[in-house]
């Protein structure tokens, strides 16, 4: 299979296409669709990573179509070890995610429709080699999103207060349109930062060229570095939640249907960090080694700021958004140790939030669609009456805090430990920080919300899982403790990548000659 | 008839054009207004062809009489739209876009 | 079977009943079918972990093996693996043996909850059981973390077990949030013990300074898991989790995994006297604070709660003496005569549908067997000479003598008298005087509850003998001899004992009673951590909260405010009438033109 690459990226656009044929009165029809062309893209991701050699590592299952040699643009498509991990992740969510969302109603071919193709955008960021190619599937997975918050999404009231207060007259802060618009907005502006630093590094390449094998071997003057590191960094740092420029998230996340936040946060939040590690720590790397301590500085402050908010919150949905941007500083900090345990934890840690915030989204939409309220307060007890959402969220929240056991703590671990042995060690202490209160908030959450004594009333009568709602929390539930316990399953396609990217570095080589 | 007075017909005809477009309110007036304006410019193309030689005016001036009928169409239809919507055609009801 | 099999065999057969019941739920879902497979698991440990003993007697050797975990260029970062020593293998049968015991009396005790719950709780045991395994079997520091956050999870779980009771669910919460405050340090210490060694041995041996603070920080988790003062406070209110639960975890084992840590770690402990004084003085001032409180507790888990921070402090103590082997063999009595004392507790509860003291009174009459046990498990922990509770005790006083001028010492001879005090009045109280109207009542259950008390009496009696066979097994030295501290402990323990009878056997009160009681309801240590959570931590975070609403995503909607605000301004140039941009478009044209002219 040459075209395997290609067959798992474009699987969700064809199924997208096959839409199109579709009339949006077959209800089945439109989801059974939707769902093969999920699964033949995870199917394919499977099969990618059976196929993709560990020991060997590099970049595998080459193949190129060039689209327009003149300018040096061809449609590269390889996958290395990180890869490989992401395209699972992608696989597994979009697969839970068009489950979960089988009782959309609202125009729901339109619906899939957009699900599916921003999906195909998420695959092919991860395995394009070429930087043009890359930014366009990138755009491809990000504007969609505006739609599916902004005609699929639920409002709520914000209330004006501190000194911007007066901004509230000109925009419904709360609402789906203002959390779409803000979303939509500031992930553009990234995207205009990073599309200037694919020219830089285009135009300085020498060789005129995208191709992103021929820019790792560059070696750019350490000016056009410094231009290019900042640029990708907030860039992309926008789309993974970098402080401040975060701010999309909670509201974008909180508005989002079910699916559409269990992508977002669980995937494409991914991209972001993917895009900093593989196109800022790898094509400049000495730019890199600069600015790695602020990065990691701002990382941290990240992590425990975002978990701080995250306790503040008395919405359930903003909860897990604002965990997603403390896991995400977890992820940006491993990236910023330059070592090859906290690259590791990083895109652990990228695949671990992943499968949890996914979870977590999935469990809270189901919790949203029956009790009709996020708050969290008027819940209480719903242990009783949805045993199996109370005992997959607490699995989930024990991710998040990082148990052992679960995904979690692999992740973080490998994070701090990276942290501890680099240049700057002080990293640590703010992380673990911010896993102890991830444990107060979500422990906090979760026992308001499904413990004491029995709902009466409204609440009295909540289903539990039902059918198709079954696969997120098995699915996703069971991976978590696998990942947990197992490591070795992913770690050895990540490290085979980190330990490869590493090996070029010589700032690199450096930091790690000085640890024991 | 000297070359002269085609360019002085011409400008008369651009200037009463554009005197007709500022100061009509009536949209058929103002389309009447662009109609001679348009046309000023065809008489520059013809005679400076009959002057000077060569067919490149006269086919500029086909050219544009093509186009000048297209533009009339969509004109009166944008007319006949403003007359539907407002029972009038002055064009200074169609200002909602600045709404 | 080899060593190596049989502890894995040890080990992962909760492991598998949990997993089966998880996993299976129609099988959980109906309750008895849970608590058989459950028991089959801890009995399969608790068979292999007797093979174990058996080979070891017969001389087989240490047996450790381990497997990478996390990868790193083909080396492995961390590992994980079995050992099995003189320390962790009487751990070992200890865990599994209390385990069987007391999983045994939830059958009875947990007769009348419906199938689900029941089904929930056996696999929750045995979940617990997995993970305190993973503790005891752990080859690194690593592995001991992982299993001591499982062993956390599992608490969490067990004591939040009546979920519908709005004070277990905030007592689950809490024991998790405390003990996971604590166990930052533990993070912390294998974190700076990994940058200076490279590992997560025990046995690696870095310099004094990192010693010093790999040590200090483990001790953190140390006192959140051994309920430690002042980190104590979950440990009470963890006794809202069902009784055979407070016997298993809070009393017996996964409190005591502080204790065993400092025990496997006592190479690195051995390096750091900072430390070691430290903890001496923490586990004497927690031995004598938590018997001090005992004292006017009305609730008998209470009593025996505030009884178990007491008695860890002895352990602590005796660890920061730099005699571990101390720590460890009091470690060992007390898990069986605490075990002992819950279940009986236990029995009682079960018997008169009460916590109170004031609810019981003259249930000797009613409950023989029960009383025989709990007799049989207070004289023990009191220290009175021939059980087992005696040797164990003496031995950690023996080794506080001259530490410190003789000042735990001296603290923990009077935290002796105390605690023969307290269990004295506990004895008093509920099984002596008068029948009370709900002990009128009461009967004994049948041989699932008293069964695990009678074997569980056996050790409590005579585990103490065992305790120059501990010691060559963890290479220490042990004899008992005549000395000033013997003398005095059974001193101690003995008017302790008398002294109650003479206060309480007429309804009478012990002196300071009210200052105690003072103390205990204003709980100083509790509500300094209530205002530190309210005001360190929801504080900070609605402040967090707020500026991140309103300044920083404010000024992201001030920027989204100025471009709207700006574009309104310059939309006033734009009339909408037609006339106006043809005149502009005119007076352009002739512009351009002029402009071409003149140049």
């Amino acid at each position: 299979m040459s075209h395997l690459l290609a067959l798992t990226m474009a699987a969700p656009a064809l199924a997208a296409v096959v839409l199109l044929a579709i009339p949006g009165t077959s209800r089945t029809a439109l989801r059974v669709v939707s769902l093969i062309g999920a699964v033949i893209s995870l199917a394919g991701s499977i099969w990618v990573a059976t196929l993709y050699d560990r020991a060997l590592g590099g970049l595998q299952l080459l193949d190129t179509v060039p689209l327009v040699p003149s300018l040096g643009i061809h449609l590269k498509l390889a996958v290395d070890g990180w890869g490989v991990a992401l395209l699972l992740l992608t696989g597994v969510i979009i697969v839970t995610g068009v489950l979960a969302s089988w009782s959309v109603a609202k125009r729901d071919k339109e619906f899939f429709l957009l699900l599916l193709v921003l999906v195909s955008g998420v695959y092919g960021v991860f395995i394009s080699q070429d930087l043009f190619i890359f930014f366009l599937f990138y755009e491809i997975a990000v504007l969609p999103m505006y739609l599916l918050i902004g005609i699929w999404g639920s409002s709520h009231k914000v209330p004006s207060a501190g000194p911007f207060g007066f901004t509230w007259k000109r925009f419904e802060v709360g609402s789906r349109e203002y959390a779409a618009m803000k979303l939509t907005l500031m992930l553009l502006v990234g995207s205009a930062a990073i599309l200037v630093a694919m020219f830089l590094l285009w135009s300085n390449s020498g060789a005129r060229t995208f191709d992103m094998q021929v820019l790792e071997a560059t070696k750019f003057p350490i000016a056009v570095q410094h231009v290019v590191f900042p640029l990708v960094w907030l860039g992309f740092g926008t789309l993974a939640g970098v402080f401040p420029f975060h701010t999309w998230s909670p509201d974008g996340h909180a508005s989002a249907p079910t699916a559409v936040s269990m992508l977002h946060a669980g995937v494409l939040m991914k991209l972001g960090a993917f895009g900093v590690l593989r196109i800022g720590m790898v094509l400049v790397p000495d730019a890199a080694a600069w600015w790695a301590p602020i990065v990691g500085a701002v990382a941290v402050v990240n992590v425990l700021y975002g978990a701080l908010c995250a306790a503040s919150q008395k919405d359930l949905k903003y909860i897990v958004a604002y965990s997603s941007v403390s896991h995400m500083g977890v992820v940006m900090l491993g990236i910023a140790t330059m070592n090859a345990a906290g690259w590791n934890g990083a895109v652990y840690q990228m695949v671990a939030h992943g499968i949890m915030t996914g979870l977590f989204f999935a469990l809270v939409g189901l919790v949203y669609e029956r009790a009709h309220t996020r708050t969290i307060a008027k819940m209480g007890g719903f242990a009783h009456v949805m045993p199996v959402v109370a005992g997959f969220f607490t699995l989930a929240c024990l991710s998040s805090l990082g148990l052992p056991g679960t995904a979690g703590f692999v992740a973080e671990f490998m994070v701090f430990a990276g942290a501890a042995k680099g240049a700057s060690p002080w990293w640590a202490i703010p992380g673990v920080l911010g896993a102890f209160v991830t444990a107060v908030y979500v422990l906090r959450a979760c026992k308001t919300i499904f413990w004491g004594p029995a709902p009466v009333d409204e609440f009295a009568h909540l289903q539990d899982v039902q059918r198709t709602e079954w696969a997120a929390p098995l699915v996703l539930g069971s991976l978590l403790v696998v990942f947990g316990f197992w490591p070795k399953l992913l770690l050895d396609f990540i490290d085979a990548a980190s330990q490869g990217y590493l090996g070029r570095l010589p700032i690199v080589a450096l930091a790690q000659a000085v640890t024991p | 008839m000297t070359l002269m007075n085609c360019i002085l017909l011409a400008s008369a005809l651009m200037a009463i054009g554009v005197y007709g477009l500022a100061t009509r309110k009536q949209a058929v007036a103002m389309l009447l207004s662009v109609e001679l304006m348009a046309n000023s410019a065809n008489i520059l193309f013809a005679s400076f062809a009959h002057f000077r030689g060569g067919p490149t005016g006269q086919v500029f001036v086909l050219f544009a009489l093509a186009i000048t009928v297209a533009e009339v169409a969509v004109g009166l239809a944008l007319v006949m739209l403003l007359y539907r919507r407002h029972g009038d055609t002055a064009l200074d009801l169609a200002s909602e876009a600045r709404q | 079977m080899s060593p190596v099999t049989l502890a894995i065999v040890a080990t992962v057969a909760p492991a598998v009943a949990a997993l089966l019941l998880l996993v299976l739920s129609p099988l959980r879902h109906r309750g008895a079918p849970a608590a058989w497979v459950t028991l089959l698991g801890s009995l399969v440990s608790l068979g292999a972990a007797v093979m174990l003993l058996v080979a070891r007697l017969g001389g087989a050797p240490d047996a450790r093996a381990t497997i990478p975990w996390i990868e790193e260029r083909g080396r492995a970062m961390a590992e994980i693996g079995i050992l099995i020593d003189g320390v962790s293998l009487p751990m070992l049968i200890i865990v599994c043996l209390v385990a069987l015991c007391v999983q045994v009396f939830s059958i009875a005790y947990m007769h009348d909850e419906p199938p689900r719950a029941f089904g929930r709780y056996f696999t929750l045991h045995a979940l617990f059981l997995f993970s305190m395994n993973v503790v005891v079997v752990s080859p690194n520091l690593l592995q001991l973390f992982a299993g001591w956050e499982l062993v956390g999870l599992t608490s969490y779980l067990l004591i939040g077990f009546y979920f519908a009771k709005p004070a277990a669910a905030q007592a689950a919460v809490k024991a998790f949030w405390m003990t996971k405050l604590a166990d930052m340090g533990f993070l912390f210490g294998l974190l700076v013990l990994y940058v200076s060694t490279g590992g997560f041995e025990w046995t690696s041996a870095p310099s004094a300074t990192v010693a010093t603070w790999v040590t200090g920080l483990l001790f953190l988790a140390v006192v959140g898991k051994s309920a430690q003062f002042p980190l104590h406070i979950w440990l009470p209110d963890a006794m809202e989790g069902p009784t055979p639960v407070s016997a298993l975890l809070h009393a017996a084992t996964m409190v005591a995994a502080g204790v065993f840590l400092v025990v496997r770690a006592d190479p690195l402990f051995a390096l750091a006297p900072g430390t070691r004084e430290v903890m001496l003085w923490v586990g004497s001032i927690t031995a004598v604070f938590a018997a001090l409180l005992a004292l006017v507790q009305h609730d008998i888990k209470k009593v025996l709660a505030f009884s178990t921070c007491s008695q860890l402090g002895y352990m602590v103590a005796a660890l920061g003496a730099g005699q571990a082997f101390a720590g460890f063999f009091h470690l060992g009595t007390h898990a069986f005569f605490k075990a002992l004392l819950f279940l009986a507790a236990g029995s009682v509860i079960h018997a008169v549908h009460s916590n109170s003291l004031d609810d019981m009174g003259g249930l000797r009459k009613k409950l023989p067997l029960t009383t025989a046990a709990f007799v049989i498990g207070s004289l023990s922990l009191a220290g009175v000479p021939g059980f087992a509770g005696f040797f164990s005790k003496d031995l950690v006083l023996t080794s506080l003598e001259g530490k410190a001028s003789w000042i735990p010492w001296a603290m923990l001879l009077g935290a002796a008298f105390l605690t023969a005090f307290y269990m004295g009045r506990l004895l008093i109280k509920a099984f002596w005087g008068e029948l009370s109207e709900r002990s009128s009542h009461a009967h004994e259950g049948n041989v699932a509850m008293t069964g695990p008390l009678v074997v569980l009496a056996i050790p409590s009696l005579a585990s103490g003998f065992l305790g120059g066979w501990l010691a060559t097994q963890s290479s220490a030295q042990y004899e008992l001899h005549l000395g000033l501290t013997p003398v005095l402990a059974s001193v101690m323990s003995l008017a302790g004992l008398g002294a109650a009878i003479l206060v309480f056997r007429k309804g009478g009160q012990a002196p300071f009673t009210h200052v105690l009681e003072k103390l205990d309801t204003f709980s100083v240590v509790d509500r300094t951590w209530a205002g530190a959570y309210r005001i360190g931590l929801l504080g900070v975070a609605s402040l967090a909260g707020w500026i991140d609403r309103y300044l920083i995503d404010g000024l992201i909607n001030f920027t989204g405010w100025s471009a709207l605000e700006g574009g309104s301004s310059a939309r006033r140039l734009q009339t909408g009438l037609v006339r106006d941009y043809a005149l502009l478009v005119t007076v352009g044209v002739l512009v351009l033109v002029l402009i071409g002219v003149l140049r």
